[in-house]
């Protein structure tokens, strides 16, 4: 897939991700990864300037072992942009696959 | 290419210590570090870790990037602003190269407006003792043919260039915050390098 279309889908991931529990950076770097082609080390990048922006908060919190992790929590603001996010992304979906649909030539 | 955790921070700490605060590099690091050490305990190699993450290069260009444009965005100046553009164009974003020239033109433009204005206001007063001198009769200072024509046009000067001014400082700010967002968005969505 195109670089630039994933990477502006990418906040969308994070947030939604975010929305269900907190998690910690590897949490969400590999979850992603895991299902969008793209480097890992761009995602902590993002999460930072979702910090900047004020759409999430970071908390430490001691794990079983080794030293604390570093949990990311959506703030108000986060869960809003979020919602927004995902109605212009189920929009978008619906538009372009009933464009698809209509194409005559599509083989299945 | 990195292929250890060490070299990996490393070559991070060597990139990032030159632009950014001490705090924000160690900030940076640690959730490197994290990185490698949760995914060591996932069961994965750090020559793997270091792959996947990317190049160190473009993770720090994009971090400066990151920095200088909420930088320009919370501390207002022109300095800051150039800072946050060039890093941006460090991305590799070729699309800002067309930009570059508005917005050159641009703060061209905006310095003009503001030293006609800060010319009128400082040549309205000037005109308007003139004016009065030659009112009160000092023949010395015979500027204008009417004298009272000279007093409404070094008023009329001195308001327009308020005006200038005070109009130039609030066309400055909007084209500054919708600067900052366009660098936002090039950041947001477009990334310097492709993978693979």
């Amino acid at each position: 897939m195109n670089i630039q279309f994933k990477k502006g889908v990418l906040e969308l991931c994070v947030l939604s991700m975010l929305v269900r529990k907190d998690c910690y950076g590897y949490e969400l770097v590999y979850e992603i990864s895991k299902r969008i082609d793209i480097s890992e080390g761009t995602i902590y990048p993002l999460l930072r300037r979702l910090k900047e922006e004020g759409l999430m908060s970071t908390y430490l919190q001691e794990s079983g072992e080794g030293p604390p992790r570093k949990y990311y929590a959506l703030t108000d603001q986060g869960r809003q942009k979020e919602r927004e996010l995902r109605d212009e992304w189920l929009n978008f979906t619906v538009s372009v696959g009933k464009l698809l649909e209509a194409n005559p030539n599509a083989v299945h | 290419m990195q292929s250890t955790e060490l070299e990996y921070i490393t070559a991070l700490k060597e990139r990032l210590g030159k632009r950014l605060p001490p705090e924000e590099v160690e900030d940076i690091l640690s959730d490197y570090r994290e990185h490698f050490r949760m995914g060591r305990a996932d069961g994965r190699s750090e020559a793997e870790l270091c792959r996947s993450l990317g190049e160190a290069d473009d993770v720090a260009r994009e971090m400066v990037a990151t920095h200088f444009v909420n930088k320009a965005g919370h501390t207002k100046s022109a300095r800051n602003f150039s800072h946050a553009v060039l890093a941006t164009l460090g991305l590799g974003l070729f699309n800002l190269v067309f930009v570059l020239v508005p917005i050159i033109v641009l703060a061209v433009l905006l310095a003009v407006i503001f030293l006609v204005g800060g010319a009128f206001i400082v040549f309205g007063p000037v005109a308007f003792v003139l004016a009065l001198l030659q009112l009160a009769g000092t023949p010395f200072f015979a500027l204008w043919a009417n004298p009272l024509a000279g007093i409404l046009f070094s008023v009329g000067i001195t308001a327009l260039g308020l005006l200038l001014i005070i109009g130039n400082y609030y066309l400055a700010n909007f084209f500054y915050r919708l600067g900052i967002r366009y660098l936002k968005w090039n950041i947001r969505v477009i990334r310097g390098t492709e993978e693979e």
